[in-house]
């Protein structure tokens, strides 16, 4: 403004001050020099008129200044002639009229500009983005110096929107005087969609929604709004377009449909699920009327969702009251959780299920129903029972049980007691076992709850010095419906056992003090047995020695025969009392087989003699290391046995094999054989096959016995077969060396 | 034959030592029974006493039995002859006496030919 001004100044006020300075001084020339007065004020309108024109009103300063001079310069001539103040006056009005008219044109031209100005102030300040185009689609107007693509072209839009890309910037001045299509869409000629030209003839204002991608790649989204321009004359002159980017809300669009997309997709896969669902899913709105069925006639209710639809969900129910139930209970709480009730199939089958069901609210958060997933527990159910069966005849078992039974939680809660502990304890179901059983704050030291939990089984002797008892404890995992696992326990009064025990030991230990006591009394008594048979003995081979008539020297044969009978009889018992009391030793030394054979046959032949018995032996020519004594007492027994038990007239045969490792050596008869069942048992002491026959041949069932155990401290093993009335074998076996 | 052994019976059975003086004097000219003893003290003192060239030993005797007193007689002379003479018929027994000193052993019960026989391997045994 300054600058213009002082322009103005410059040219305006130069070219003023000439024409009133020209005016000046002709008015001197004519007036003072040559004296004339008339000619000359013609020329005072050129400057009133300028300064009419550029200074308005003013004028009138510079009228009354020239008018001023001309009066000065022209009163020696005419001295205040009328004349002179009508020129005045004509000098003022003029400058009046003209000032006036300057300053109205002034103003309105003033105003013309402001308008403009104000015009194209809005243009640049509105949002959208405002161009003018003329008949041949240049651009006359861009409302912003610059566009911006998206929402946050504003610099003051939501920050939230800042995360959108700027776009690349589109110049004011790059846009001016060029075609739109060029400019805005890129193209190279009008747009096959303009409406420009259509709006041009019709004057209807139309919308065009369009993008085209920018230099940097991106896309830009533009809706624009044409309105057409009409002149005076009704004609469009120009279109205006109301640019508006929409790219950020394409953007969104697209996002938003793609989300939409993938809703639609969960919704189909979750409806799958549903329609899937081995479970019964069902919307019941809250008159109780099935709004939406997920199964159709293959669900475990056998109806199809077409039928049950729109019909009350009461006649599901076994108890139609449960409807209402249901219903309270989700209203109450919000949901309910696998509630267990019965409902009846479409065949009217009952079927156990077990629900969840949740409240459906509106936006508004009014409830309107209810949704439900039941599941058919059927056969959880019969399982169930028939654990809970199991475990009632367990109980039943239990409760009738001797022992003392009871069942404690892993919290140690008594949760069972048979009838037998109640009898004794009282009831003590639901107490803690420590504290009722043991009057403990805590659980007691010997507590095995921790070992069962984990699944063991404990079994384990307590005694209570309390009550001066011992329990036999069996302690068991008890694995209840809910996986949970309880003890189970199972104790048994043993105090009695356990001192019918002790008892039982104390009484072996004495038997077997007694036992040693008996060994020794029959060692000293067999000793003592012994000692009057000496005399019998000494004296009877001293009589030989005698005269003595026939009769008395068979009478002398009879007693020392009984007297060596007696003698070996009381050897043996001796032998076997030894046995049992301790360890035999073996007095190892070469042993000729052939030549015990033969001692102990020729000691025994006086006795086959008699009884007409022919003895023969098949003995290999054989040595083994064993202690001979024991050797000679098994070849003694076998054969006595054999003479005692065979009749007169019968065989009697030896026979010993050298094996190469041992020996196999077989005594047989042709005797009266021994019963089957008897055979095992025959090697037994003191077994006697029949007594009445051992009281006959006199034995008290003890040669057998010392031949096994003689076999056997050899290592080796004696059998015998037999067949009851025609004679026995007896074997044995003998290793050749003897093994520790 | 030479000259009479002497022998000393230590036996504390009356009827035994009898037996065994009656079963000697069958043999008189080869033995004589110079003294008895009825237990183990008295068997030792008789011994030392008496020198006899051979004694018959029970062995279960009281106040000292006949190991003890067979393991005595041999510490006074070494080269005194004992035979053991018993009714414990166990090699036990016999190993006892034998491992005291014992020279011979002979079992109740037994035949004058049996007692003659001990008697004889016993000299015999001496001699080598």
């Amino acid at each position: 403004m300054e600058k213009s001004w002082v322009k103005g100044l410059n040219y305006k006020f130069i070219i003023l001050f000439f024409a009133v300075l020209a005016c000046v001084v002709l008015s001197f020339y004519f007036g003072v020099i040559r004296r004339e007065t008339v000619v000359y004020t013609h020329l005072f309108y050129v400057p009133i008129i300028l300064a009419g024109l550029w200074y308005h009103k003013r004028a009138i300063y510079v009228a009354l200044f020239l008018s001023f001079f001309y009066t000065l310069v022209t009163y020696p001539l005419t001295h205040l002639s009328l004349d002179i103040f009508e020129r005045i006056a004509i000098f003022v009005v003029v400058a009046y009229v003209i000032g006036v008219v300057s300053e109205k044109r002034a103003k309105v031209e003033e105003e013309i500009t402001r308008g403009r100005d104000k015009f194209h102030k809005i243009l640049r300040t509105i949002s959208e983005t405002i161009f003018i185009v003329d008949r041949d689609l240049k651009v006359l107007e861009l409302s912003k110096p610059q566009l911006r693509a998206g929402i946050e072209m504003e610099g003051d839009m939501p920050r939230r929107y800042r995360r959108l890309p700027p776009s690349p910037v589109i110049e004011r001045k790059d846009v001016i005087g060029k075609e739109c299509y060029k400019v805005f869409w890129g193209k190279e000629k009008i747009c096959d969609d303009c409406p420009v030209p259509s709006i041009f003839e019709t004057g209807a204002g139309a919308r065009k929604e369009g993008s085209f991608v920018l230099a940097d790649g991106t896309t830009m989204y533009l809706d624009v709004e044409y309105v057409p321009v009409f002149d005076e004359k009704g004609d469009v002159i120009q279109v205006i377009g109301d640019m508006r980017d929409i790219t950020g809300r394409k953007q969104m669009e697209e996002r938003l449909m793609s989300a939409e997309e993938q809703l639609r997709e969960t919704k189909d896969y979750l409806d799958d699920i549903i329609t899937s669902s081995a479970d019964t899913i069902t919307v019941v709105d809250m008159n109780g009327v099935v709004r939406d069925w997920n199964k159709g006639e293959e669900g475990f209710m056998g109806y199809r969702a077409d039928e049950v639809i729109g019909t009350s969900n009461k006649k599901f129910f076994a108890d139609p009251e449960e409807a209402d139930r249901i219903m309270e209970t989700v209203l109450r709480d919000g949901e309910l959780k696998n509630y267990r009730t019965i409902v009846l199939r479409k065949d009217k089958k009952p079927v156990h299920i077990s629900m969840s069901a949740a409240l459906l609210k509106d936006k508004n958060g009014v409830p309107v129903g209810t949704v439900r997933v039941s599941r058919d527990i059927t056969k959880e159910v019969e399982l169930e029972e028939k654990i809970k069966e199991e475990r009632d005849n367990l109980k039943l078992i239990f409760e009738n049980m001797a022992d003392g039974v009871y069942i404690v939680s892993n919290e140690y809660e008594v949760e069972f007691m048979n009838k037998v502990l109640i009898d004794e304890f009282g009831n003590q179901v639901g107490g803690i076992c420590y504290k009722v059983f043991h009057n403990r704050e805590e659980p007691c030291p010997l507590c095995k709850n921790t070992e069962v939990m984990k699944g063991k089984t404990v079994r384990w002797e307590w005694h209570s010095r309390r009550m001066n008892k011992t329990y036999d404890l069996i302690e068991t995992p008890l694995r209840n419906v809910d996986g949970s696992i309880s003890k189970l326990t199972i104790f048994r009064d043993i105090s009695e056992r356990k001192r019918m025990e002790d008892e039982l030991r104390e009484t072996c230990e004495r038997l077997a003090e007694l036992d040693k006591m008996k060994r020794n009394f029959l060692s000293v008594a067999y000793h003592e047995m012994r000692s009057p048979l000496a005399p019998i003995v000494g004296y009877a081979s001293m009589l030989e020695r005698c005269e003595l008539p026939d009769k008395g020297k068979r009478y002398l044969s009879i007693i020392e025969q009984s007297a060596r009978e007696l003698e070996k009889l009381i050897n043996r018992m001796l032998e076997l009392a030894r046995i049992d009391g301790k360890k035999i030793e073996l007095n190892l030394e070469s042993v000729y087989i052939s030549k015990v054979v033969a001692e102990v046959a020729k000691d025994l032949e006086p006795e086959a003699k008699e009884k007409k018995q022919v003895i023969s032996m098949a003995v290999q020519e054989v040595e083994i290391q064993a202690d001979r004594q024991k050797i000679v007492a098994i070849f003694s027994n076998l054969i006595s046995n054999a003479i005692k038990y065979t009749p007169e007239g019968g065989k009697i045969d030896i026979v010993v094999e050298d094996r190469g490792e041992d020996i196999r050596a077989c005594v047989s008869d042709t005797g009266i054989g021994i019963p089957e069942e008897h055979l095992p048992k025959i090697f037994e002491r003191f077994y006697m096959v029949d007594t009445s026959l051992t009281r006959k041949s006199g034995s008290l069932g003890l040669g057998l016995s010392i031949v096994k155990e003689y076999v056997k401290l050899h290592g080796g093993k004696v059998w015998a077969t037999s067949e009851v009335g025609k004679g026995s074998k007896f074997f044995f076996i003998m290793p050749k060396s003897y093994k520790q | 034959m030479g000259e009479k052994k002497r022998i000393l019976i230590v036996e504390d059975a009356v009827y035994m030592r009898d037996m065994l003086v009656e079963m000697l004097e069958q043999e008189e000219r080869s033995y004589e029974v110079v003294g008895f003893a009825v237990n183990g003290r008295e068997a030792v003192e008789k011994y030392k006493e008496l020198k006899p060239d051979i004694v018959t030993m029970d062995l279960v005797m009281e106040v000292m039995d006949g190991i003890q007193a067979i393991r005595e007689i041999k510490k006074y002379d070494p080269n005194a002859l004992i035979i053991a003479i018993t009714a414990l018929g166990t090699p036990e027994y016999k190993d006892a006496a034998l491992d005291a000193g014992a020279d011979e052993y002979l079992w109740k019960p037994f035949t004058i030919k049996n007692l003659f026989d001990a008697l004889e391997k016993l000299l015999r045994k001496r001699e080598e």
